[in-house]
């Protein structure tokens, strides 16, 4: 009995945890076999781990003849031009709302709750109505404007939330030795959530990087795709070039898991604060 | 906090207030608009006002596409709630096991799945799920013989089943394995006694939070089955959710008008539920301060 519960219940967990990371693992793996793998070999009947005669090949082809390139170019653009403008968009926002008193404060907190809770999927709708009537529609600058209806309700609330952890003595402090609203804010504040900001960057980065359901809607034409529309558009019901996704996906999504698995620590309270929009 | 002049604090919020103004709240109320107008495919440019109607023929009849995509999200999110929050618990109680080593690597190698886009998760499992060629049936081919298959995505009740499995899989709060992992369990009654009351202020919102995230779901099913399979043409399919349905009927039948109608209710129920989680772990009353 007690043989069994010193190496018996370990051994269990083991079990169970080699069960989760085949699931969490598994599927990451699975893309970079296929990246390697030459021609249609995935499409086999029987199960084959890694390929028989690993190639490049498809590094070379997305390269060459597909618009890959141009894609991680409209990807890099929207992705740094939706970061940009949600940052700068809400961090004063952000931090009135973290040490103003003011009226209709609290109206404001409930509104910006309420929007977060529009789901982007539905938001979607009639932002496709509006960029259609303003003829922004197919345009990558649309959707950045989409991406944006998203972004500053977010990082409002993600600094917000930082800036309400830094000491309000530090600021008021400062207040009463004379220094303005505006340097308190560009001198103590703003150096001090140099970590949040980097995060909640990274995260609008991500975000836009990694979003195919506004790109599939408000993107027309295959010079204009950003990289998860390209992708998605290179299968059909029928058939999937594994060969070519898989390299594709290599290139645009290790860079940024890395990024994502190095800072987790950080993204912690940010995913808890904004990930409520599905 | 400390009060400035009123021109001050409308400075410092004016960016955040026009941009969220212009750009997310005026969509939503002109979402409203449409949701009293006909406009679809045919009344693109010149729809008219309807009233009511489009909130009528959503909500008249029970069995109505409204009815039936709620109830079924609302089995999705039922089963995947406990799925997600005991396969969540047992890790991270597996995690912080004395016996076990290694624990940074287990706890970052477990969350990869956060990390991959949603787009690439999706292809790659419904390749695994495919009836000739995925994974699963070949592993299936090796214990029950050379024609074997399962109808992982083919069948509708397959389907529903395939999907909430990988929902679960996909929604499991990860919080919980840094929240167990600073308040300790070993032994049983530990367990119930100790761990769970402790990890109750993890639990809570991680689990509204995740149950949010399920509810909403579109890529994980869109993109591998996209809401079928289908059994008529005029009900919704076996994983035909409520984002699935209305991403479906706005950008592939163009109803703009009825899923505007849909997306206040659905937005209302949600807004509900938020702040009612919100208020429950006592974040507005302390806003209210």
């Amino acid at each position: 009995m007690r043989v069994l519960s010193r190496v018996g219940v370990p051994a269990l967990i083991y079990l169970f945890l080699i069960a989760m990371l085949i699931f969490a693992v598994f599927p990451v793996f699975f893309v970079i076999q296929a990246a390697f793998r030459p021609g249609q070999s995935l499409y086999s009947l029987t199960l084959s781990l890694w390929p028989d005669k690993p190639t490049l090949d498809n590094f070379t082809y997305i390269w060459t003849q597909i618009p890959f390139p141009l894609w991680l170019r409209n990807s890099l653009g929207v992705s740094v031009g939706t970061m940009v403008a949600g940052l700068i968009g809400s961090a004063t926002g952000a931090y009135a709302l973290s040490r103003f008193r003011f009226a209709g404060k609290q109206m404001t907190l409930i509104l910006l709750l309420a929007i977060q809770a529009f789901p982007s999927v539905l938001a979607l709708i009639p932002i496709y109505l509006i960029l259609k009537t303003i003829g922004l529609v197919g345009s990558p600058f649309g959707l950045v404007l989409a991406y944006m209806s998203i972004a500053l309700v977010f990082c409002t609330w993600n600094l917000k939330g930082y800036f309400d952890t830094i000491p309000r003595d530090l600021d008021e402090a400062a207040l009463m030795d004379g220094c303005t609203v505006g340097q308190a804010f560009w001198r103590i504040i703003l150096p001090l959530s140099v970590p949040a900001l980097a995060v909640t960057a990274l995260l609008m980065f991500l975000t836009a990087w990694n979003e195919w359901v506004m790109a599939s809607v408000l993107l027309l034409d295959e010079n204009t795709y950003t990289v998860p529309v390209g992708l998605w558009g290179l299968q059909n019901d029928y058939r999937v070039p594994w060969g070519y996704f898989a390299a594709a996906s290599l290139i645009v999504s290790l860079p940024v898991m890395a990024l994502f698995l190095g800072l987790q620590r950080y993204f912690r309270a940010g995913l808890t604060v904004g990930g409520v929009k599905g | 906090m400390y009060r400035v002049r009123a021109l001050t604090t409308l400075s410092y919020l004016s960016p955040m207030i026009i941009g969220v103004g212009l750009i997310s709240l005026y969509p939503i109320l002109y979402n409203v608009y449409i949701s009293v107008t006909n406009q679809n495919l045919y009344h693109f440019r010149h729809y008219t006002f309807v009233g009511l109607t489009n909130y009528q023929s959503l909500l008249k009849t029970v069995d109505g596409d409204f009815f039936i995509v709620l109830l079924r999200t609302f089995l999705f999110v039922a089963i995947c709630i406990p799925l997600f929050l005991g396969l969540g618990m047992l890790t991270a109680l597996a995690l912080n096991h004395p016996a076990i080593r290694f624990k940074a690597f287990w706890r970052v190698a477990l969350i990869v799945p956060w990390a991959v886009p949603s787009y690439i998760t999706a292809l790659v499992w419904k390749f695994f799920f495919n009836g000739e060629f995925g994974t699963f049936n070949q592993l299936y081919r090796l214990v029950a013989g050379p024609h074997a298959g399962l109808p992982w995505l083919s069948d509708p009740n397959w389907a529903f089943a395939s999907i909430v499995l990988l929902g679960a899989l996909q929604s499991i709060p990860t919080d919980l394995y840094e929240a167990a992992a600073v308040d300790g369990a070993t032994a049983w009654r530990q367990f119930w006694r100790i761990t769970i009351p402790l990890l109750r202020p993890a639990i809570l919102p991680a689990t509204v939070l995740s149950a949010i995230l399920t509810f909403n779901t579109l890529n994980t099913a869109y993109l591998i089955t996209t809401g079928g399979p289908f059994i008529s043409a005029a009900k919704p399919g076996a994983t035909e959710f409520v984002m699935v349905y209305a991403f479906r009927e706005a950008f592939q039948l163009f109803n703009f008008g009825y899923i505007a109608a849909f997306a206040v209710v659905i937005f209302f129920m949600l807004f509900g539920v938020t702040l009612g989680s919100l208020r429950f772990s006592g974040l507005v009353r302390e806003e209210a301060r």
